[in-house]
């Protein structure tokens, strides 16, 4: 047991940097603003997630009250909270437990398979708190300001919120683990990881949207239902996600009965997640050791062959890009954190299409019509814009380099047209995903071709600006200390920054579009002024890359 | 083809002094060891040659380019293998050759016949289509080595490049070295292999504490004492 408390400090510590941070704060004391900037813009962008979260909360917490059933709020923000740590957590997982470099110290060392698992798994929970806390707190907070339910239920939140991450966490490990220990066994296993994590989320979600959703063919009898029978609301909400529901059941209900689904939500999780490691001890380390062995052709090459693949010389921004290519497709993690955003998104667009329901159909005709079809168009754009351009791609570009970036320095390519590859390579990817959301757009509303071209073409001008500043963002404070590459990405504050700019600039267009409507300008002039004004705010941006692209690139010392 | 005028780099603002003052140049032609005990600046002086540390104060002139004013003409000038051979992990040998061909815009009909080259000689032909990932460390170091000079390049860097080689392939790189010499070019590199040094260097130079406290020719380094080895003179000289 002292070996696995050690083996978990340990690894806290290499997580959160804390050793890190310590050296920063002694011994480079200049730095010092640097930390206290970066606190003070998530406090400040956080902060304002969060109160429009309880805005929002309290809105469904009064109208859980008019329905006679408080605790909607608290089954929302459950239900939520593990849909968020299941789409996240596949690729967190995977990354932890397979491409993580610290395996090649953690293996020799006596310790059991389920050790590692166990102490990796509670290191992934424990950064699942930073988001599952802010989204279930706020809920469990207004609940029990408003019923005042004693505080036996305080002391029961404070186990639901170490609890919360757990279950979907082991369902996804689970899964990683039964994947890894497949793919294994086949070649290309790199991209197999890629293709088997993405179905298995995709199968996710639709397992999840197929259980989950609320009967509403007739509305007007789900209300008076809700309202005849309390127990009937969250029974129907989360009828096939057990779980959250015996987690409301123990807070929300009185006595014994509470005590009740409350220890078996605490217990199920504890056995799950005993189930997880008796797993692991049979499968973790096969699918691990396959995972370091790279396949080798080891065919003797004849020159001849040697002698086509140099033949194809290129200049050298070409060259960067390739390399840029290759390596972002061919490390799972990069693959699956750049490309999941524009699968999934999409295909949630697809689903409740195939399903056909009342009153999706009815939305969809609404959106088809004549009279309609300006904003079925811009809020199309605005949909893909957000789609494309949520990706870590640009954003961790030169941090992804790492260890590597000692080349980008010694070659003799200025660092413009490094940087130019960079921003080639990142519009190449954003524009995949504006052509996929663009083509499932144009299928699910019908949309004329004339109209999707817009779409696309704006949305090029949005990426385009979106991708230099992330760039710039990554120019001006890479992270090039890691040692496994989800660290690059995942544990990556540019990646932050890069979603809170994202979202102010969508927000500044959202509300330059609705005030060009109201002025009464006529359709066509309006995408016309969208897309002139996104194209010259592209030119101080990538001015402003391309001017501190020479400096910076001189000023990180490797 | 290399001159170090005055050059000084410290650490955590000031508080280690890595490189102090320190004066060199290295003739046209010639190998030039470079020594010193472990921490002494070699590697910190080697990467600011290069141009991955910024220095402090003094310059660095490369084949007639100032590295800090010139610095694309002066890197064209230079071919660098690091201590550790950080390379791309996830293209294949050949991706990596041909990457560096073109970053180095090395003539397509040079390039065809230098990768062969290397790639023969350092008996990387089998692997030459796998993953770097999947190649040992002194395969690694044998793919860095020959993408840093498939070139050409008139100045070799290298930090400590024996390391981690088996016999042949350093005794490859030895005969290379004096090769490349032979036609007017330079190499300047840092080892503790005071053999090496000894039998290959035209000129030793011996950094401690971040000052150069010795340099010449093997004789000039004796002084007139022909029985003394290397080792005695650098245990001396690195004494204090
Ligand atoms: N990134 C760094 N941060 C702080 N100090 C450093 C850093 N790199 C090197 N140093 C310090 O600078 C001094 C010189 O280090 P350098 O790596 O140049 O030595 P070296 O001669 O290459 O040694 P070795 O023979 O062990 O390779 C040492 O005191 C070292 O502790
Ligand atoms: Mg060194």
């Amino acid at each position: 047991m002292s070996q696995f408390i050690s083996l978990l400090k340990t690894i806290l510590n290499v997580n959160f940097g804390i050793s890190a941070l310590r050296y920063r704060f002694t011994k480079e004391k200049s730095r010092l603003w640097e930390p206290v900037l970066i606190g003070l813009s998530i406090i400040l962008g956080g902060g304002s997630v969060i109160s429009l979260y309880t805005w929002f909360l309290q809105g469904v917490y009064k109208g859980g009250q008019i329905l006679n059933s408080p605790e909607l709020v608290l089954i929302l923000a459950l239900l939520a909270c593990q849909l968020m740590v299941f789409i996240f957590g596949i690729f967190y997982v995977i990354s932890a437990f397979y491409f993580s470099n610290d395996m090649d110290i953690l293996v020799p060392l006596p310790l059991k398979p389920y050790h590692i698992l166990a102490s990796k798994f509670l290191i992934i929970v424990i950064n699942e708190y930073l988001v599952t806390w802010p989204m279930l707190l706020p809920a469990i907070i207004i609940y029990g300001i408003g019923m005042r339910p004693g505080i036996a239920y305080w002391f029961k939140s404070f186990f639901i919120l170490l609890f919360a991450p757990g279950i979907p966490l082991v369902v996804v490990s689970t899964f990683v683990l039964i994947l890894m220990r497949v793919v294994s066994i086949r070649k290309s296993k790199d991209l197999m990881v890629v293709i088997g994590s993405l179905l298995g989320l995709l199968l996710g979600l639709t397992v999840n949207y197929f259980v989950q959703k609320v009967p509403e063919d007739n509305p007007q009898q789900f209300i008076q239902d809700l309202i005849v029978s309390r127990a009937d609301v969250i029974q129907s909400i989360g009828q096939r996600f057990p779980p959250s529901l015996w987690a409301t059941y123990g807070l929300a209900r009185q006595g014994s009965e509470g005590w009740m689904y409350f220890t078996l939500y605490c217990l199920i999780s504890l056995v799950l997640f005993v189930f997880l490691l008796w797993l692991g001890n049979l499968i973790f380390y096969r699918g691990l050791l396959a995972e370091q062995e790279v396949t080798r052709r080891r065919k003797r090459l004849s020159t001849e062959k040697i002698n086509t693949e140099v033949e194809k010389a290129s200049t050298p921004v070409k060259a960067l890009f390739w390399k840029e290519w290759k390596l972002f497709l061919r490390t799972p993690v990069y693959a699956m954190n750049g490309l999941a955003g524009m699968i999934m998104v999409p295909f949630l667009m697809l689903m409740p299409f195939i399903a056909q329901e009342g009153k999706i159909k009815a939305l969809l005709m609404q959106a088809r019509q004549p009279n309609f079809l300006m904003w079925t168009t811009l809020s199309g754009a605005g949909l893909v814009l957000f789609t494309s351009s949520i990706n870590i791609v640009a954003c961790t570009s030169i941090s992804r380099e790492g260890q590597t970036f000692w080349i980008s320095k010694v070659i003799p390519v200025p660092a413009k047209q490094q940087v130019t590859a960079k921003l080639l390579h990142s519009m190449a990817i954003s524009c995949l995903g504006i052509l996929v959301t663009t083509t499932v757009l144009g299928i699910v509303l019908r949309l004329s071709l004339l109209r999707l071209f817009i779409i696309f073409t704006l949305c090029l001008l949005g990426n385009l600006l979106l991708n230099a500043l992330n760039l710039l963002i990554d120019l001006l404070r890479p992270k090039l200390e890691w040692n496994d590459p989800q660290e690059a990405v995942k544990q990556n504050l540019n990646g932050l920054f890069s979603i809170l700019f994202t979202f102010a600039a969508l927000a500044v267009f959202a509300v330059l579009t609705v005030l060009l409507v109201k002025a009464g300008i006529s359709e066509w002039i309006i995408y016309a002024v969208l897309g002139l004004v996104m194209g010259l705010l592209t030119i101080p941006s990538t001015a402003a890359l391309y001017a501190l692209a020479e400096t910076q690139y001189k000023k990180i010392e490797v | 083809m290399l001159k170090i005028n005055n050059l000084s780099k410290s650490y955590n603002r000031g508080a280690i002094k890595a490189v102090d003052h320190l004066n060199l140049h290295v003739k046209p032609g010639e190998i030039f060891g470079f020594l010193g005990p472990n921490g002494a600046g070699k590697t910190t002086t080697i990467k600011m040659i290069v141009g991955l540390l910024n220095p402090d104060e003094g310059s660095i002139i490369v084949n007639g380019y100032d590295n800090q004013k010139n610095p694309i003409e002066a890197k064209r000038s230079i071919g660098y293998v690091p201590d550790t051979p950080t390379v791309y992990d996830r293209l294949t040998g050949i991706e990596y050759l041909n990457f560096m061909a073109d970053v180095y815009q090395v003539p397509p009909n040079q390039r065809k016949e230098r990768i062969n080259y290397f790639l023969e000689m350092f008996d990387l032909t089998d692997a030459a289509e796998d993953l770097i990932k999947s190649y040992s460390h002194g395969m690694k170091q044998k793919i860095a080595l020959a993408g840093a000079l498939l070139h050409n390049p008139a100045l070799w860097i290298m930090d400590e490049p024996m390391v981690g080689l088996d016999p042949k392939s350093s005794h490859l790189l030895k005969e290379l070295m004096r090769q490349h010499c032979q036609n007017g070019n330079t190499v300047f590199f840092s080892t503790h292999i005071l053999e090496v040094a000894e039998r290959l260097c035209d000129r030793i130079g011996i950094i401690h504490r971040g000052k150069l406290i010795a340099v010449g020719t093997l004789d000039e380094l004796r002084g007139g004492e022909q029985a003394e080895t290397l080792e005695n003179i650098f245990l001396e000289l690195t004494e204090q």
